[in-house]
């Protein structure tokens, strides 16, 4: 099992580096990940899609679809790639203490 | 020795030989084709199906399409081990005169059929030999055979050898007493074996490949009918005809779910359906 | 597990999450072998295969994963020789006779773990079949491999996670119902903006004449494909729906457990009947095609619908569809479970060329084409590398072709394997897409 440190509590990791326990996110955890996941710096926008994907996922169960997590944050695709590289399955939803995105993906 | 060599040991060899074919397309026989394994496109004709199968047994079209060189030495070598096997049963049944059938005079059909003889089993030699070197040459084919695999070409190769060498002026074959011999064996009335030491080499060896052949890869003979034949099993048709259902044995759950909605819980690894 | 395959199996936890029971380490060789056993006597082309070959070879120089890994246990024969092995000391008599003369081999420590690496390094693609001289179909003996080794309580952990989801919601990515509705609606808004008609998205409807699956990734990154569905059957005014129970033509099971496989295809026959359709049409999903239509008979007996692609569907629709030709230079790639295991060859095509200006071919192409690497589930991430090598010869196909507009890849697991391909091979501008997403975007609209 890995673990990411913040503020002296150990958060369980799985293999892919996803939070194990959703309940344990907090915006130091974004900030102990920005590290690891090539974000420099995590700005507004970083915080937009973040709580974006948060909401969506407390109502559905479950991470939007790209194109309309795009339209309603006002990015393209290309800006949230440059935001996190590893991409918004990838990236923004390991950030934002979503599960991981599986299947076909 | 001789007469167990000569009139008891051909019909262990020959009923090995067909019982342990047959058993073989048996076991596979009666295990079931659970789901249709059809290999697109595929023919959509009994006459396709067939045509389909022939032609990949008998041309080899796929080697043919992959590797041309494999291809045209398995080929030589399957076809002129079975002009060598033909050539025996005309060959001796009519000692050499099979060719007056057609209108050759006597002297003309055994030159015929010496000739053939020679070219097949020269073909015979060479292209086993490059099978064997090319087992040897190629990495991966090299460490993936067997040493049944050499077995195997060597045993054909020493019969061929044997064979090649009975046609030696030298070595005096009678082919009069060797069909006499083989008569004798086919109608249950087996007189002694033709004391001739290459012959008996040859024969032997046969025999011994005959035992061998049902418990080695050569059962491909078959098996290739058999794993063709589901390559071209027709595709389920939907909405499912009445009366068709296809049997699967291994599935956790014993009866097809009904029509109406179940539970989907499945149990796995806890009950074997049996077999 | 002393050989550690590239893969990360899942845990016990994950294991009985997906409905799957662990076996502990002291029974599992007796297990393995009542369970080759099984499969033996159940499946005659696993029989039969194993038995036929005889190790010519040459199917290596015809295998992407062996041309791509160089890796010896990645050919279709070498490979197969990891069951076949065991398989002759256990139940030949070659091989219960002459032993490692007639290669059989005993079981070991190790054979779980190399099993583990290999056959999940198998595309399950059918190539090998297309030049072996006998036809066989190494794709069986992995699905076998893989099926023992899941009922062993041995699996991928993406695997566990996808049975999980498929228990749960009937679909790979875990798509509850609610989210269905909403990505639905958010689909027509993006019609609606486009061509200013009311293009509908039907869930659930009951009394629907067609039911259509589609892959759940139409639902998250692949929407251009759901979309091009919808206005086809909006312009055909065809009665139909997608059943938020079954929000998934894919079904993983075949490609790890056939039990899983029964249950995801009677998800399909209950919601079909559900709703009542007479027909259904499943979506641009490659081995859930394959599963659809070879499996539906054996997994759960006759049913009383028809079962289309919806490139079938669409390629005996084309002349009523008011299509503008895009101007493109477009080539398609064929994927395994549609040219090779599915039958569907021509339609493709046909529905390509009266969308797009230029429509090329790569070679080889339909029952010869190369899998894109990704085939049989192979999208975890810590096989990147590995993937990247399976790829390996459709990235040469493609870089063959000079330049292009578009790659139609008419399935999801080769939407989700071939842009990491395409951008690691130096073709990342490339755009890509499925097939249905081209017939969207050549429909004309007559705008109100």
């Amino acid at each position: 099992m890995d673990y990411i440190e913040v503020n002296g509590v150990k958060i369980e990791l799985d293999e892919d580096g996803f939070i194990v326990e959703p309940d344990q996110w907090s915006e130091e955890l974004v900030l102990a990940f920005a590290k690891t996941e090539d974000v420099p710096v995590v700005t507004e926008e970083h915080w937009k899609v973040i709580h974006y994907l948060r909401d969506y996922f407390k109502q559905f169960g479950i991470a939007p679809m790209i194109r309309k997590l795009c339209k309603d944050t006002g990015l393209s695709l290309k800006e949230i790639y440059d935001l996190f590289p590893s991409g918004p399955a990838k990236g923004a939803c390991k950030l934002a203490g979503l599960p991981k995105p599986t299947g076909c993906v | 020795m001789l007469y167990f060599i000569g009139q008891v040991f051909p019909y262990i060899a020959v009923g090995v030989f067909v019982a342990g074919l047959a058993w073989r397309v048996l076991s596979w026989l009666k295990v079931p084709v659970p789901f249709q394994l059809t290999m697109f496109p595929a023919p959509e004709t009994t006459a396709g199906r067939i045509m389909t199968i022939g032609k990949q047994l008998g041309l080899f079209t796929s080697l043919y399409k992959s590797d041309r060189t494999l291809w045209f030495w398995a080929w030589i070598m399957h076809v002129s081990l079975a002009m060598v096997i033909g050539g025996h049963i005309v060959g001796i049944g009519y000692l050499t005169k099979q060719f007056c059938l057609i209108g050759f005079s006597p002297d003309a059909s055994t030159a015929l059929s010496i000739a053939l003889g020679t070219i097949s089993g020269l073909a015979l030699f060479i292209s086993l030999i490059v099978l064997f070197y090319r087992r040897t040459a190629i990495p991966e084919v090299k460490r993936l055979s067997d040493p049944a695999d050499y077995f195997d070409l060597l045993l054909i190769l020493a019969i061929v050898i044997n064979g090649m060498h009975m046609r030696l002026p030298s070595v005096h074959c009678d082919l009069e007493s060797i069909r006499a011999y083989i008569v004798g064996l086919v109608t249950f009335s087996p007189i002694p074996i033709p004391e001739n030491s290459i012959f008996i080499a040859h024969f032997f060896l046969v025999n011994i490949l005959l035992m061998y052949f049902p418990f080695s890869k050569l059962v491909h003979l078959v098996g290739s009918v058999v794993n063709r034949a589901m390559l071209v099993e027709a595709a389920p048709v939907y909405p499912t005809p009445a009366g068709v259902r296809r049997q699967v044995k291994f599935f956790a759950k014993e009866e097809y779910a009904s029509e109406t909605a179940t539970s989907h819980s499945q149990g796995t690894g806890s009950k074997s359906s049996g077999v | 597990m002393p050989v550690k395959p590239p893969l990360h199996i899942a845990k016990e936890q994950e294991v009985k999450a997906a409905g799957f029971k662990p076996t502990p380490e002291s029974e599992v060789k007796e297990k393995f072998l009542a369970k080759l056993d099984e499969m033996r006597s159940s499946m005659r082309s696993l029989m039969v295969m194993l038995e036929t070959c005889t190790k010519c070879g040459n199917c290596a120089q015809q295998c992407h994963s062996f041309l791509g890994t160089n890796d010896y246990n990645n050919f279709p024969a070498a490979r197969a020789e990891l069951m076949r092995r065991v398989y002759k000391k256990y139940f030949t008599t070659s091989g219960k006779l002459f032993g490692r003369f007639a290669g059989a081999e005993d079981f070991d420590d190790e054979l779980i773990s190399k099993w583990m690496t290999y056959f999940y390094q198998c595309n399950e693609c059918r190539r090998c079949a297309q030049f072996c001289p006998f036809g066989i179909d190494t794709a069986e003996v992995t699905i076998t491999a893989r099926h023992i080794m899941s009922e062993l309580g041995i699996m991928p952990k993406f695997m566990a996670g996808i049975a999980a989801n498929m228990e749960k919601t009937g679909n790979n990515m875990g798509i509850p119902r609610p989210a269905t509705i909403d990505c639905a609606e958010f689909m027509e808004d993006e019609m609606r903006e486009e061509t200013g008609l009311d293009i509908k998205i039907p869930v659930d409807k009951p009394n629907s004449d067609i039911l259509y699956i589609p892959s759940s990734a139409d639902f998250f990154s692949n929407i251009d494909t759901m979309i091009g569905a919808a206005k086809m059957f909006h312009v055909l005014g065809v009665n139909w729906t997608i059943s938020s129970k079954v929000l998934e033509a894919a079904n993983f099971g075949l490609l790890f457990d056939f039990n899983a496989m029964q249950a995801q295809n009677l998800r399909l026959k209950e919601a079909a009947l559900e709703v009542g359709a007479s027909l259904v049409v499943q979506g641009e999903c490659g081995h859930g095609w394959r599963a659809a239509k070879m499996y539906t008979e054996g997994s759960n007996g006759p049913v009383p619908f028809k079962i289309v692609h919806v490139l079938e569907y669409t390629a005996e629709h084309l002349a009523k569809l008011p299509l503008s030709k895009l101007p493109m230079r477009v080539t398609l790639h064929d994927p395994c479970n549609y040219a090779r295991a599915g039958d569907i060859i021509e339609q493709p095509r046909q529905i390509i060329r009266s969308c797009v200006e230029e429509f090329v071919e790569m070679t080889p192409n339909r029952e010869e084409n190369f899998c894109c690497g990704g085939g049989s589930g192979i999208l975890m991430d810590e096989m990147m590398e590995i993937r990247m090598q399976l790829g390996k010869k459709k990235a040469e196909q493609v870089k063959a072709l000079g330049n292009l507009d578009y790659f139609a890849v008419p399935c999801s697991i080769c939407k989700a394997q071939l842009p990491h391909v395409m951008k690691h091979y130096g073709m990342g501008s490339l755009s890509m897409g499925g097939v249905m997403d081209l017939v969207g975007k050549a429909m004309v609209f007559n705008k109100e």
